[in-house]
């Protein structure tokens, strides 16, 4: 950690980005300059997949003749070769993984070349599953062709093709967040739960579109109901959409207009930024597409989507591709009240320019998305209310990436300008007949002191809403330098990022006098998103991807360093003026092949160490401030109640900021190992991460003083008006009360093992055999202890009002699961077929709460607000006896559900020119046995999922 | 089965009995053999009484204690009462154990007398079937007189809005003198059970056989003779208060009651109100923050107890812990929880409650009540809202009522009646707000 503190005031900021500026110009503008003018011809092309029309960078390009020429092509799949004597030359295009190519051609002037490469796995078939990468970090790579075979309706359906995923009922009544690497964090009942004290895992999953990230750190949309906060008392309804502090929701990206994606699962090139798990980094298709059209329908949902890619005419190298969507689904296809939106609309342009001794490629793009949640409730079951639930998304970004390549230039390969300015328009609004029992209290303003609270006498219609505007602007700067000392090949990255990010809403809308709900609402009030301070994150990288051949051995190391700061941010926090360091190092050792039989063996070792960091979002940065609002004088009048009746309340405002608040920072390391053979190929990894500094919100207690009228001194028959207060007697006293601040207090560790196998396709039977699989141990608990208020009321007083407990104990839980993916692909090109059948297996999952001491270390004493040992003789005192909290030692015993094994089917069949029919069948067959748990037979029911759907193309 | 089985099936069973028999139907020879308490001698029955009631039809059949008798295959349930004498030590040497030295002149010798009381006990659920002999064993308890107050009508459910939402806050408790003599409520807990009828689980340790696990202890305040009720005399014992109508037009005035369990909280969120009209009740223990309210679905019992011990000892020392484990579809789940309790001999009167329908298990032992009382049969009955459950009236003695207390709240409860306070001012009954228009004096026998 690098302190630039006196760097970093504001206008060291401006010096900085001047410098960082002026030092790219210089960089730019000496290589363009002297490389002009050479004798004899050029001779420039492309190298791509010959399928999926991607570029394949750094493929080498070697002409012989007369004389022999050499290239390697540049990040993009360019290249150009200079001063050429005219002649005729066999022209060889050779990259690993792809079967060479090579042409006869002849150059008499400025001559243009193209290869098309088909990968050794694909020659006549399309990949339907995975692939694992083939470079020194651990991603999988999902194509076009994948995704058409799997039927998705979302992003969140191709996670399965992910070592270790297995299908699931798509939920669309929830966020659906990802997890990579790990199990997932259980509730008591051993399903699923989205934890918002661990939702630093896809909170720390950084999303890229065409190069510009899906920044979510501004997202603010929550009621005070919701349990943003670590606590609350929502309904759920709201819990399991809320997205604040959660990363992306994968509902909202819609597949259809997806080139390919690569989910980096390992440590990611220090390019990448800002996150702590992984990379999902998306590509959209940029080519030129017949028209298609697809519809999907299952059991849950209904899609549509539309699309096409223009080659512009006259212009040989631009494209124009415009897509859009429409999905309208269900959370559960028999229930009419819950139901979630999509509708995505996209055009993008891609210009290849190419000039003499530069070439540049313009990518553009607008997006649209807009995601709509309702849930209603059912009127029959709550007493015909109109209870309602409702939040709209609306995002739309403008993305605009340059890149440069300068073939010409031995040291300089390209620049690249990537930018995106997005902006949200998101509304959540619920609606709630509130029903006070007996008689509420509401707020009546926002400021600290001793105020009267307003009495709700009447059941009462609340609106609430929450207006969040979030805007992002993203820039990034990256070139690309080849350096060759000594025959090393150095490919050296650097770039800078620089991200803006605010919310211009207006925040939390609601008339502080009917508020949500008449308990549960008075530690929130109105705030508006806009008077939030911005968030600004820069980031600076540098990284050397070195290429050595040993003989016959192969060393490529991808060294990097990046530093990520918030510049702007207030000099009270601890993060001010800091830069924090993420270097991160991967390397792989290629051994020499060794023949067996016809084919040869060539296996690979590689590793991986390096660190990655998460700043906090702006909610953790800049909390709502709570109100610890205490009762002081409560005189109901029973003969006058509406006229004079009085409640005051004292009023404290409580800011709840963190000022030492770190960023969550993640260790990793892994080994992988890699072997092909006769196009067989296996890849396996263990990986060991651990993030302790993850954010969460934890309590703190403090005493409050208020004083405590003494009512029964009112005399209720002589009353013209509400009492005043200064008339009635009182008692200083004081209560704890709680407040929350966001931590660095959770710990995640995951550690295993993913495999992936991928046959040569077995020709008698025109099937490939594909095998993945994981093993996950992840390890969810809190870095710090914890203070927990006991419920009990003893003698009149409540317990937490006087002491509250802090404990050392782990609230966490660890997590096992085995499973594997057996899948059977089988493809009869002449028929158009494509069939697979899935063996997905859950070998078992295990689950252990760890063991937690009910014994507090200390407690918090409302006399002093200091911390206080928990002694024998407290473990007998009729009140704090009550601060110690049993635990049954059974429940930190290990449950193990063992084997659950499902058979999903797939088919894809292209009929006529036009028409392609695609079915899928998941959990047709399965085999769930029943099992014994405590002397328990547990029975396993499922229930198979299918859908169907159909592409058009012309 | 099919109804050509059932055909033949009868067939071979009316070749196999005699005509008399019912067709189809078994009889089964069956016995009884009653266990008195241990802690009894010198038993003598002056009267008793064994009825099993058909689980499936309803039919009650009236049968010898001490002879074999034969009954058509089924489900019963039983009850046995019984007026017996039985012996027991003086009141002075049992409540002073002796002290000192054996031979000393001053001690006590234990005087032994005759005692009336009467026996209670019952089976639930037995299977008669087969036709083999059965021989069933039944536990009895000894009921004693009560001399202390009685619960005279719980009212759980609530009302409702005009808007149909359930509204809390005027559920009460009436206890009543049942006997000929002054009473004094000073000291009096009000209990609810921490353990619902609707769950059974098997806790560890198990302690329920003589202890009642609580988690809401409320006690009328007082120094032991400040709060007299006299013969036939009651005490209205309310969530809150005050008159309801203002909150809610269905609801009532209990700003009339003689107390109320006010929550004290300084936290508006969840705010109790302070009648300042009904004193308070003490608040030992409550296992919330915010405020009481009875189990509104009606899954708790009651009690009323005269705790012997101080408030600080009671807290300190009748606090336990018990484990359990959940068995759910999800998994088995062992869990734990902490409680007071109070010793079953503490107990004054008891009600379980439960529903029908979803009824597992008596919370308070046949001790205390032998049987349950409702408010609606199925688990949240839209149809329990308005309603009590009050203790029949079994005579009239020099003006005033006597209560049934027979310790079994199905035979002393009338179920799903319109609470008193609702008669006595005539409020809603509904939440279209239809006004009571009856006077009864238990919720079944009208008043002139």
């Amino acid at each position: 950690m690098v302190t630039f503190a006196a760097f970093l005031d504001e206008r060291g900021m401006k010096r900085l980005y001047l410098l960082v500026v002026v030092g790219w110009i210089c960089a730019l503008s000496a290589p363009v300059a002297h490389a002009q003018d050479r004798a004899g011809a050029t001779l420039r092309g492309t190298v791509h997949d010959a399928y999926t029309r991607e570029p394949l960078p750094y493929a080498t390009v070697v002409l012989q003749g007369a004389k022999s020429y050499a290239t390697v092509a540049d990040p993009d799949g360019c290249f150009m070769l200079r001063g050429i004597a005219p002649g005729t030359y066999e022209a060889t295009c050779s990259y690993v993984g792809y079967a060479g190519r090579q042409v006869r051609v002849e150059v008499t002037g400025d001559t243009r070349l193209d290869f098309h490469l088909r990968s050794d796995n694909q020659l006549h078939e399309v990949v339907v599953t995975a692939t694992e990468a083939q470079g020194p970090v651990a991603a999988s790579r999902i194509d076009r062709t994948a995704m058409t075979h799997l039927q998705p309706t979302s992003l969140a359906d191709l996670m399965e093709l992910l070592p270790g995923g297995v299908s699931r009922d798509p939920d669309m009544g929830m966020a659906n967040t990802i997890g990579l690497r790990e199990t997932g964090t259980t509730d008591a009942n051993g399903n699923a739960s989205s934890d918002p004290d661990y939702a630093i895992s896809s909170l720390g999953t950084l999303f890229v579109v065409d190069g510009a990230p899906l920044n979510t750190d501004a997202n603010l949309q929550y009621s005070p109901l919701s349990n943003t906060y670590g606590s609350g008392s929502s309904t759920g309804t709201e819990d399991r959409r809320n997205i604040t502090n959660r990363g992306v929701d994968m509902r909202t990206i819609a597949t259809d207009d997806i080139e390919s994606i690569e989910v980096i699962r390992g440590i990611p090139s220090a390019e990448y930024g800002n996150l702590t798990s992984g990379v999902v980094n998306i590509r959209k298709i940029r080519r030129a597409t017949p028209f298609t059209a697809r519809f999907k329908a299952d059991g849950y949902s209904k899609l549509v989507a539309v699309g096409k890619g223009f080659a512009l005419p006259g212009q040989r190298d631009m494209v124009a591709n415009v897509d859009a969507g429409y999905l309208d689904s269900k959370s559960d296809p028999t229930n009419n009240l819950e139901s979630y939106r999509r509708l995505n609309f996209s055009a993008r342009l891609t210009w290849h320019m190419p000039h003499d001794g530069w070439n540049l490629r313009w990518e553009a793009a607008a997006d649209y998305t807009g995601s709509f949640d309702n849930s209603k409730q059912d009127p029959d079951l709550n007493f015909g209310r109109i209870d309602e639930y409702r939040s709209v998304y609306n995002r739309s970004a403008v993305t605009n990436n340059l890149a440069f390549r300068f073939p010409s230039i031995a040291w300089l390969k390209g620049v690249d300008v990537n930018s995106s300015v997005s902006l949200q328009v998101d509304q959540l609004t619920q609606t709630r007949l509130v029903s006070p029992q007996r008689y509420a209290l509401a707020p009546t303003t926002t400021e600290a002191g001793e105020h009267d609270a307003n009495i709700l006498f009447a059941e009462y219609m609340a609106d609430y809403l929450s207006d969040g505007k979030p805007f992002n602007s993203f820039f990034k700067l990256k070139s690309d330098f080849l350096f060759t000392p000594g025959g090393v090949s150095n490919h050296v990255k650097a770039g800078m990022q620089w991200d803006y990010t605010k919310n211009f809403g207006r925040g939390q809308v609601y008339d502080l006098g009917h508020p949500l709900s008449a308990s549960g609402n008075w530690n929130a009030r109105p705030r508006a998103f806009r008077d939030i301070p911005a968030l600004q994150y820069l980031a600076f990288f540098i990284e050397d991807r070195l290429t050595h051949a040993f003989g016959r051995h192969q060393l490529e190391v991808l060294a990097g360093l990046r530093g990520n700061m918030l510049p702007g941010l207030d000099k009270a926090y601890a993060m001010h003026g800091q830069v924090y360091l993420d270097p991160r190092l991967n390397a792989q050792w290629t051994f020499p092949g060794i023949r067996i039989g016809r084919h040869e063996l060539v296996a690979s070792l590689a590793g991986g160490l390096g660190r990655t960091t998460k700043m906090p979002t702006l909610n953790y940065l800049y909390p709502d401030k709570r109100y610890n609002d205490i009762t002081q004088l409560a005189y109901y009048d029973d003969k006058h109640p509406v006229e004079h009746s009085r409640f005051t309340v004292m009023s404290y405002v409580q800011d709840q900021t963190n000022y030492q608040l770190q960023p969550a920072r993640n260790r990793k390391w892994e080994v992988r190992a890699d072997v092909t053979y006769a196009g067989n190929r296996l890849s396996v990894c263990y990986f060991n991460e651990i993030t302790s500094s993850g954010f969460r919100y934890m309590g703190h207690y403090a005493p409050y003083a208020y004083k405590d009228y003494d009512e029964s001194a009112i005399d209720g028959s002589t009353l013209q008006a509400p009492p005043d207060p200064a008339t009635v007697p009182y008692e200083w006293k004081s209560k704890l009360a709680s407040y929350r601040q966001a931590a660095n207090g959770s710990l995640l560790e995951k550690q295993g093992m993913e495999w992936q196998f991928t046959s040569e396709r077995i020709k008698p039977l025109r099937t490939a055999v594909n095998f993945s699989g994981a093993w996950f141990k992840s390890v969810y608990t809190n870095s710090m202890p914890v203070y927990y208020p006991v419920s009990d009321v003893v003698d009149n007083m409540p317990v937490s009002d006087s002491y509250v407990g802090v404990y050392d104990w782990d609230d966490g839980q660890t997590n096992w699961r085995l499973s594997t993916n057996l899948m059977l692909d089988t493809q009869v090109p002449e028929w158009g077929l494509i069939f697979t059948s899935a063996v997905q297996c859950v070998w078992y999952t295990r689950r252990q709460q760890h063991v937690k001491d009910g014994v507090p270390m200390a407690y918090v004493d409302v006399a002093d607000g200091q911390l206080h040992s928990y002694t024998a003789e407290a473990q007998t005192d009729p009140v704090l006896q009550h601060l110690t909290i049993h635990y049954n030692e059974a429940s930190f015993q290990p449950v193990t559900v063992p084997l659950a094994l499902y058979v999903n089917f797939k088919a894809t069949k292209t009929v006529g020119k036009h028409l392609r029919i695609a079915f899928f069948a998941n959990k047709l067959l399965d085999y769930t046995p029943d099992y014994e748990q405590n002397g328990f037979t547990i029975r396993r029911n499922v229930s198979p999922y299918f859908g169907m759907e159909l592409n058009v193309t012309w | 089965m099919k109804p050509n089985n059932f055909i033949l099936a009868a067939l071979c069973v009316a070749c196999l009995y005699s005509c008399e028999q019912p067709v189809g139907v078994l009889q089964t020879s069956t016995g009884v053999t009653i266990q008195y308490p241990d802690q009894l001698e010198g038993v003598e029955v002056l009267e008793e009484n064994l009825i099993f009631t058909n689980a499936a039809t309803g039919e009650e059949t009236d049968v010898p204690v001490r002879e074999r008798f034969s009954l058509p295959e089924g489900l019963y349930n039983c009850v046995y009462t019984a007026t017996i004498t039985y012996r027991t030590t003086s009141e002075g040497a049992t409540n002073r154990p002796a002290e000192g030295e054996a031979g000393d002149a001053h001690t006590q010798q234990p005087e032994t007398v005759s005692r009336e009381g009467r026996l209670s006990g019952k089976l639930e659920a037995v299977e008669i079937t087969g036709g083999q002999p059965v021989t069933l064993t039944i536990e009895t308890f000894l009921i004693g007189a009560n001399d202390d107050f009685v619960i005279q009508e719980i009212f759980f459910t609530g009302t409702l809005r005009p808007s149909g939402s359930q509204y809390y806050g005027d559920s009460y408790i009436k206890i009543y003198n049942n006997t000929d003599h002054v009473l004094y409520a000073d000291g009096l807990a009000i209990c609810e059970s921490r353990f619902k009828s609707t769950q059974y689980f098997d806790y560890t340790p198990d302690i329920r056989r003589d202890t009642f696990t609580v988690w809401a202890v409320y006690v009328i305040p007082g120094s032991g003779t400040d709060h007299p009720v006299q013969p036939g005399g009651s005490l209205l014992i309310c969530d809150t208060g005050i008159d309801h109508r203002n909150a809610n037009p269905n609801s009532f005035d209990l700003s009339g009651a003689d107390f109320e369990w006010y929550d004290i909280s300084t936290e508006p969120d969840n705010m109790d109100i302070n009648s300042p009209t009904v004193p308070d009740m003490d608040k030992w223990y409550c296992y919330t923050k915010s405020f009481w309210v009875l189990h509104n679905r009606g899954f708790c019992s009651y009690a009323l107890a005269r705790i012997p011990e101080d408030k600080e000892t009671y807290l300190r020392d009748y606090y336990y812990t018990y484990e359990y484990t959940q068995y759910l579809p999800a998994g088995v789940f062992p869990m734990q929880q902490s409680a007071y309790k109070i010793p079953n001999a503490w107990i004054v009167d008891g009600v379980n409650c439960s529903v029908e329908a979803a009824r597992v298990w008596d919370v308070l032992p046949a001790s205390i009540d032998a049987g349950w009382t409702h408010c609606g049969t199925i688990d949240h009955d839209k149809t329990r809202y308005f309603k009590s459950v009050r203790r029949k009236v079994a005579g009239f003695e020099d003006g005033r009522c006597i209560l049934q207390d027979m310790d079994n709240s199905i035979e002393d409860f009338n179920t799903e009646c319109i609470p008193s306070v609702i008669e006595e001012q005539g409020t809603a009954i509904d939440a279209q707000g239809t006004k009571a228009a009856t006077r009864t004096w238990d919720g079944v026998m009208p008043m002139e």
